[in-house]
């Protein structure tokens, strides 16, 4: 992919664009050939949204599904339901592309949500049953572009949010994902972590109280 | 959080859904949680799909819409005001009110999804009062309308409210209004004869 880079600093041929090439190949060069930012996965969702862009869709489905596959799977779906639930959101994404807006959330969040939604709907054997934060806050707020302070602030709530999970000891961590978001009841974690009841009681709700106060900070 | 997962039961689920609708702060709290569950998932190993997934997935999006199925319209008794029944209650079916006792009636909540959830209403009076009481499980409480005061603290429209066994209260809604609560009550497999008793309980029949 950077075989072109080796000779981003000679002389451009007569016509070429003398100024942005060699700084473009530069910055290329600095990231790395694979590394894609949250931004970057942002700006491929308004892609598909504005310009039903085909290949941006791509990249965001070669990237997010086999993760997303992952957690479905992590979470009690079998790798069946998993497969098909991955696809009705990907289709989900398509179709609502132009309700995202990136000052208020990033692609991953969204998807989360999109998938969660989709498995509670299949498991209720009804559809839509869920009302989006979206639409709640549009509702109320009056919706606006994306102001540059907004979009900061979506990426920071992004980086707050890995840096407060990694605030929580991997004990807490553990317990919280299984709890939460793997739908283990408490006996089911004490029997998988050898802790007593009691303790799984306790701990559990210590770490959501100390996740809620750290993302709290993080959006102050 | 467990909500933001999609791993909470269909009962306190609705509650916390109608809650979330009228508080900002939990709206936030929400999105917080569901940024949390983004992380885990991209940070846990993927797993392949086969070959011709996107392609499905391109296909599937190239084909024509299916006809939308239109909304079952339910019928709901009315409320007071100009209040509106909550969103997230939309698809469910709400009985019309039926005496509970002097100045206080009940209506029940069904969850078209789940049979066994078990959720209601209670409208109370304005001054009256409820007897003393305690919970078998755990209740989540979400004021739709009106206040109460439990001793505790004032909950007033938009107010969401957890009791368990270890609280015993008695709530007496404030002289302006009548007060219109939804409820949850613990319990997957529970009947309505359970609900009979837990209400003949709560007014001390």
């Amino acid at each position: 992919m950077n075989s072109d880079t080796i000779d981003g600093f000679d002389a451009p041929a007569p016509g070429q664009e003398e100024c942005r090439a060699p700084q473009l190949r530069l910055v290329a060069r600095n990231r790395g050939p694979m590394t894609t930012t949250i931004e970057e996965f942002d700006t491929l969702l308004v892609a598909v949204a504005l310009e039903q862009d085909r290949a941006a869709f791509g990249r965001l489905f070669d990237h997010f599904a086999p993760r997303l596959k992952g957690w479905l799977v992590r979470t009690g779906s079998t790798p069946e339901l998993a497969d098909d639930l991955v696809q009705d959101a990907f289709v989900m994404l398509w179709r609502k592309a132009a309700q995202f807006n990136p000052a208020r959330s990033h692609v991953a969040a969204w998807l989360f949500t999109i998938a969660r939604n989709l498995r509670v709907d299949r498991h209720r054997g009804v559809f839509e049953t869920w009302t989006s934060l979206d639409n709640i806050d549009a509702n109320i707020v009056p919706d606006s572009a994306p102001g540059f302070d907004a979009r900061l602030a979506a990426a920071q709530s992004g980086a707050g949010v890995r840096s407060a999970l990694t605030q929580l000891s991997s004990d807490q961590r553990t317990l919280v994902q299984l709890a939460f978001y793997e739908d283990k009841s408490h006996s089911d974690i004490a029997r998988e972590t050898g802790l007593p009841l009691g303790t799984v009681k306790t701990r559990l709700r210590a770490a959501a109280t100390r996740l809620r106060q750290l993302l709290e900070e993080y959006r102050s | 959080m467990a909500h933001a997962g999609g791993t909470l039961a269909s009962g306190p689920s609705l509650l916390v859904a109608t809650h979330v609708e009228r508080c900002a702060t939990c709206r936030a709290a929400m999105r917080g949680f569901e940024d949390v569950g983004a992380q885990l998932m991209l940070d846990g190993s993927g797993l392949g799909l086969a070959p011709d997934a996107l392609s499905a997935t391109l296909a599937r999006i190239e084909a024509p819409l299916a006809p939308a199925v239109a909304p079952v319209v339910t019928r709901r008794p009315p409320l007071p005001g100009t209040l509106d029944w909550p969103r997230s209650m939309r698809h469910c079916e709400i009985s019309r009110w039926r005496l509970l006792g002097p100045g206080m009636r009940w209506s029940r909540v069904r969850l078209p999804y789940d049979r066994s959830a078990n959720v209601f209403l209670l409208r109370i009076a304005a001054g009256s009062c409820l007897p003393p009481h305690t919970h078998g499980g755990e209740e989540l409480t979400q004021v739709l309308f009106g206040a109460f005061d439990d001793g505790r603290a004032v909950f007033g429209p938009g107010d969401f409210d957890a009791t368990d066994s270890t609280i015993r209260h008695q709530p007496v809604v404030q002289a302006s209004s009548e007060c219109i609560c939804l409820a949850s009550v613990d319990g997957r497999l529970v009947h309505d004869s359970r609900v009979a008793r837990w209400l003949g309980a709560l007014i001390g029949i």
